[in-house]
């Protein structure tokens, strides 16, 4: 369609009776019931044209944590704009931030605590909740706790959490576990968000961690399944380093985009690689191969031949004796046991892309610096997800990015001050050697039966709990994680959560309040105070703060003081501690102290100053990495040359104090991994091409991105982010999520675009309308995961569109990356014919 | 009087769609009624096939044919260059939408693009089509520039955010979000637009910052065919070898 036929049709939209978008756009509101807990139509806050206030405060739209200026006037939230004095927002937001005015207003959100009257739990069972008072609540709460612990089965007791904020949130929840006796709290969703990249690069630098990058100094990007210009955090400054990029910077960078299907950040892109779902380690390694058959690594960094002369030849082996490693470790080694026959044509078989786009790009990304190579679920969300991980991060440290100036580093943490009261001081005799300290976590994290080197399995949970293996649970509270709606496989937790007492916090009428005992709803985010500490960003220290622009408009609590209130209620000493704790506001008072001696460039040195910009943060990064040598900064350049112990002790946190393509923390489990994966015990500890284990049965890769207008849960309940979820493929004004589906792929099903077409796993199926569209790779389907909710407000289940809605993750299973634990979303394979 | 006009470089632009939900927040516009819009498109087949899209606000032509045609002079040109629909006047006959060879207009009586109809559950008052919670201080309402929530029975456009740069310091050249005493008067699409692909100044100032990029980069106007001479510049490539526009005059 061109531009101006595009326009005529828009002209012509008036003439339209009734639009088709308008007929799709009707839902079935499945839970009326539900609906009347809040009130039909919403009673707007009162009129009025007095003076208009700002508070500078943080967006909870996704984890960037953008600095927001929000308008109030007469106590009427009407605008959000970015804050031009925050680091990461630069007086600008993403397409959501603006929308946050809506989330407070929401008409389906809860009003105040209650109670479930129907014993019965389902999809179609209408909860019957009935408002209880705060103490009611949490009375019930403790008293279960109590009871549990008086049995000695504390254990029982699970905690889940996804975005976890700050100290005064998520940071509370450790010693709340330890206090208590309960190896579930918490237990955190990042294994359900991005794990994979964070082992894989513990793996190989020791760094735990999502990377801090400096975009803004990089001459070249390679983006691997990340959706930088959709979902990669933080959404908004990588749009403003794009404009830099593309735009004022001298030489503009250039950027190589791999994914499964064109969406912006492709077309944006010089380059777009449509790649097969679960390759792009192949692509990396050929990639490697040809930065050193063609001499293109950075001497510098990574170490030279000793005579200079390079012996990387396809197909051969290299003396490692020859060889003087630097920053590195085990690269001859994993040269001659993997690498030497990685070509790019051996990669084009694998991934289907072109030879020469391969070397194309690896000769760019070799021969350009400082480059960076960074990746995210679409590379890593496989049974593969720790080699490819591995291996696009290894092109990283062939290159010397690592700690470079446009390179990638990680993230410092805040100066915060001392809590107010120490957990240690008020463990009584169960807490320090109760029963439960003889039971592992309920997902098996860190156990050898499950996940031995993951960092969380709420996956699991499920899972575990239904089989009684290690144990049953008996009450599960959750903030901000919707596991039965998000997790794979989601149905096994509705049947979970039909057996155990269900918390949930969330102020909204999702699916874990619809199979919840209790609902004890959070303040939405503009009246809340909460501390939140950044995502990695540029590695400086910063930490925001979220303020209230209105006092709560309901009988709501944050979900800090929550936990407080219920510590309180505990006994023995470990009610002491909360009563001593006291309150969130007087957490976050004490953690403000810390800028007492570190004052922010902003001239924050305290809570109020704190309060009133919103935002803490003092640069520089500290170190940099110059011509391969390690430097601190010593309060006017990076001048202070560090020994390799600090460079061990600070940066390359591994055993050797190297950048380890053998990895030490992979052999030391080797015996464990190959047992759990067959893999072979003397090379699994190498960046490494493994064929992915697609699930599902299908013949279609089904893939499920986030979009732009996501709202970290909130957008499908969001009417101006419906009108514009998925604009790529014409999803403009609610047709809801389209399934894309190549021409080929819907002419052998007999499938046309806009029909209602079935997907189907060997878990079932669900429903969707096709999208047929040249942007997605013949053997791919891509349906994004914010639609299909049978609960979660009006505009949401209207969305749903009946039973057959498009839950994506009724179909993804269950299959985890045995290293890193992270799920794999993206390596489902579905049949899908017409519904 | 300045003469207001906006520049788009497309070369920025990231079809994050900020600029319309920024403007639909601002302007409480109907979901999916959207002033300021991004358009998508796409050509060519897999692997190579093509993906663009064209961010579009109203164009505040310079000879709007939308102002021709109405009726009852609703709609009508300001002397600094914006065109508005005085919502006194305007009686929803939509032959400025036909008119119009951008589709930048709205009538929005119809049945809605976003289910369930956010009209019903935030009723509004009197003309008021709807009541958003979050709508902006009842002041802001003036009808007479087609400022405020959008009354049943007429049709709506881009104001160029009106309320906010009618109140600029007088005499600025360019209005930039990132000059701080400046910001609260840029149009909401301008301000918000993360990788700054927006500027927005005085076109009749030859000093101004969108003619010096309209100059260097080769500004073009959309349909510049039609002579309505938009006064929203678009930016691309910026080689010297261009299509000329209408404003071109032969050397």
């Amino acid at each position: 369609m061109s531009i101006a036929d595009d326009i005529k049709l828009s002209r012509r939209r008036f003439l339209q009776a009734s639009g088709a978008a308008g007929a799709l756009g009707i839902g079935l509101n499945k839970f009326p019931g539900f609906v009347t807990l809040t009130e039909a139509k919403a009673a707007p806050p009162p009129a009025g044209a007095g003076a208009t206030v700002i508070t500078k405060s943080i967006c909870h739209q996704c984890p960037a944590r953008c600095g927001i200026d929000v308008y109030t006037t007469d106590g009427r939230v009407h605008a959000i704009y970015g804050s031009s004095e925050h680091p990461i927002s630069n007086g600008k937001l993403c397409p959501k931030g603006p929308l946050g005015a809506y989330i407070l207003y929401d008409p389906d959100r809860f009003k105040g605590p209650m109670k479930r009257t129907n014993p019965k739990k389902g999809r179609e069972e209408d909860p019957k909740f009935v408002p209880i008072s705060w103490d009611e609540a949490l009375d019930t709460v403790a008293g279960r706790l109590n009871n549990l612990r008086a049995k000695g089965e504390s254990h029982r007791f699970a905690l889940l959490f996804g975005r976890g904020w700050g100290a005064s949130c998520a940071g509370q929840l450790g010693p709340f576990g330890e206090l208590y006796g309960s190896p579930n709290v918490p237990i955190g969703h990042s294994s359900i968000c991005s794990d994979g990249s964070v082992v894989a690069k513990q793996c190989l630098d020791g760094n735990a961690s999502y990377s801090a990058y400096d975009y803004r100094n990089a001459n070249y990007l390679l983006i691997v399944g990340a959706g930088f210009l959709e979902a990669f955090r933080p959404y908004n400054n990588n749009m403003q380093v794009w404009g830099y990029l593309r735009g004022e910077k001298v030489p503009k960078t250039k950027i190589t985009a791999v994914d499964v299907h064109l969406n912006t950040t492709l077309a944006a892109s010089d380059r777009a690689l449509l790649i097969k779902p679960g390759t792009d380690g192949a692509l990396a390694l050929a990639i490697a191969h040809v930065i050193l058959t063609e001499g293109l690594w950075d001497r510098a960094f990574v170490g030279d031949f000793r005579d200079g002369v390079n012996r990387f030849k396809t197909g051969q082996t290299v003396d490692p004796a020859g060889f003087d490693e630097k920053w590195v470790r085990g690269l001859i080694e994993w040269w001659n046991i993997e690498l030497k026959n990685r070509t790019p044509k051996w990669a084009a078989e694998v991934t289907t892309l072109a030879e020469r786009d391969i070397v194309e790009t690896a000769r760019e990304f070799g021969g350009t610096r400082p480059a960076i190579a960074l990746f995210e679920r679409g590379a890593h969300t496989h049974s593969n997800g720790i080699y490819n991980g591995m291996a696009i991060h290894t092109l990283n440290a062939l290159v010397g990015s690592l700690f470079a100036k446009g390179g990638l580093m990680y993230q410092m943490g805040p100066p915060y001050g001392p809590m107010p009261v120490k957990a240690d001081d008020y463990k009584d005799e169960y807490a320090k050697n109760g029963p439960w300290k003889k039971f592992p976590r309920v997902d098996l994290k860190g156990h050898e039966d499950g996940y031995l080197l993951a960092k969380n399995m709420l996956q699991e949970v499920a899972r575990n709990h239904l089989a009684g293996k290690p144990y049953k649970l008996d009450t599960v509270m959750f903030y901000l994680t919707n596991p039965v709606f998000s997790a794979p496989n989601a149905p096994q937790w509705e049947e979970m959560l039909k057996e155990v007492f269900v918390i949930d916090t969330s102020p909204f009428p999702g699916e874990t309040a619809w199979m919840a005992d209790l609902v004890l709803p959070d303040h939405t985010y503009l009246e809340r105070l909460q501390d939140a500490p950044t995502y990695p960003f540029q590695g400086f220290p910063m930490t925001q703060l979220r303020v209230p622009a209105v006092k709560p408009l309901y009988d709501t609590k944050y979900f800090g003081d929550t936990l407080i209130e219920i510590g309180k209620r505990m006994k023995g000493p470990m009610g002491q501690y909360y009563k001593a704790l006291n309150n969130s506001e007087n957490v976050v008072r004490h953690l403000a102290k810390g800028f007492e001696k570190e004052l922010g460039d902003n001239g924050v040195n305290g809570f109020e100053s704190w309060k009133a910009k919103g935002v803490w943060y003092k640069k520089p990064y500290h170190w940099r990495q110059i011509g391969g040598e390690f430097y601190e900064w010593d309060g006017r350049g990076y001048n202070r040359r560090m020994t390799p112990a600090e460079v061990k002790d600070k940066l390359l946190k591994t055993e050797s104090g190297k950048f380890e393509i053998r990895s030490g923390k992979l052999e030391h489990e080797a015996a464990w991994i190959a047992r759990m994966t067959g893999r072979d015990p003397k090379r699994l500890m190498f960046p490494q091409w493994e064929e992915p284990k697609y699930t599902g049965g299908g013949d279609l890769h089904f893939v499920t991105p986030k979009t732009a207008m996501h709202a970290e849960g909130r957008g499908a309940n969001l009417p101006t982010a419906i009108a514009l979820f998925q604009p790529t493929v014409g999803g403009h004004g609610a047709k809801g999520a389209l399934a894309e589906i190549h021409p080929s792929a819907a002419k052998a099903r007999g499938i046309r675009d806009g029909d209602r077409i079935r997907i189907k796993s060997a878990l079932g199926g669900i429903e969707a309308y096709a999208r047929v569209t040249e942007l997605t790779r013949p053997d791919t389907v891509v349906l994004p995961f914010e639609y299909g909710h049978w609960a979660h407000g009006r505009w949401a289940t209207a969305q749903a569109r009946g039973k057959g809605g498009a839950h994506v993750d009724t179909v993804v299973v269950n299959q985890s990356d045995r290293v890193t634990g992270m799920a794999n979303y993206y390596t489902a394979k579905v049949t899908v014919e017409k519904a | 009087m300045a003469k207001w006009g906006m520049v788009i470089d497309l070369d920025k632009c990231t079809g994050c769609q900020a600029c319309t939900t920024a403007c639909a927040m601002e302007n409480n516009r109907l979901p999916g009624e959207n002033w300021q819009d991004v358009l998508f498109y796409h050509e060519g087949k897999y692997p190579s096939a093509k993906l663009m899209w064209f961010p579009r606000p109203c164009m505040h032509c310079e000879h709007p044919s939308c102002v021709d045609v109405c009726p009852t002079r609703a709609t009508y040109k300001t002397e600094d260059g914006l065109v508005l629909i005085d919502w006194n006047k305007c009686i929803g006959c939509k032959y400025c939408m036909i008119a119009c060879p951008y589709g930048v207009r709205f009538y929005v009586d119809e049945r809605p693009l976003v289910e369930p109809d956010v009209r019903g559950v935030f009723p509004g008052a009197g003309r008021g089509m709807w009541s958003p919670p979050y709508r902006a201080p009842n002041d802001r309402e003036d009808w007479v520039h087609g400022v405020g929530i959008q009354p049943s029975g007429v049709v709506s456009k881009c104001t160029f955010c009106y309320h906010k740069i009618s109140k600029a310091p007088k005499g600025v050249a360019d209005l930039d979000e990132d000059i701080p005493e400046l910001k609260e008067y840029v149009p909401a699409c301008v301000r918000m637009c993360p990788p700054k692909a927006r500027y927005f100044g005085d076109l009749d100032n030859p000093a101004s910052h969108v003619n010096k990029l309209i100059a260097d980069k080769r500004g073009v106007r959309l349909l510049d065919q039609t002579g309505n001479k938009p006064q929203v510049y678009y930016l691309s490539g910026g080689a010297g070898a261009s299509v000329p526009g209408s404003r071109a005059a032969k050397t």
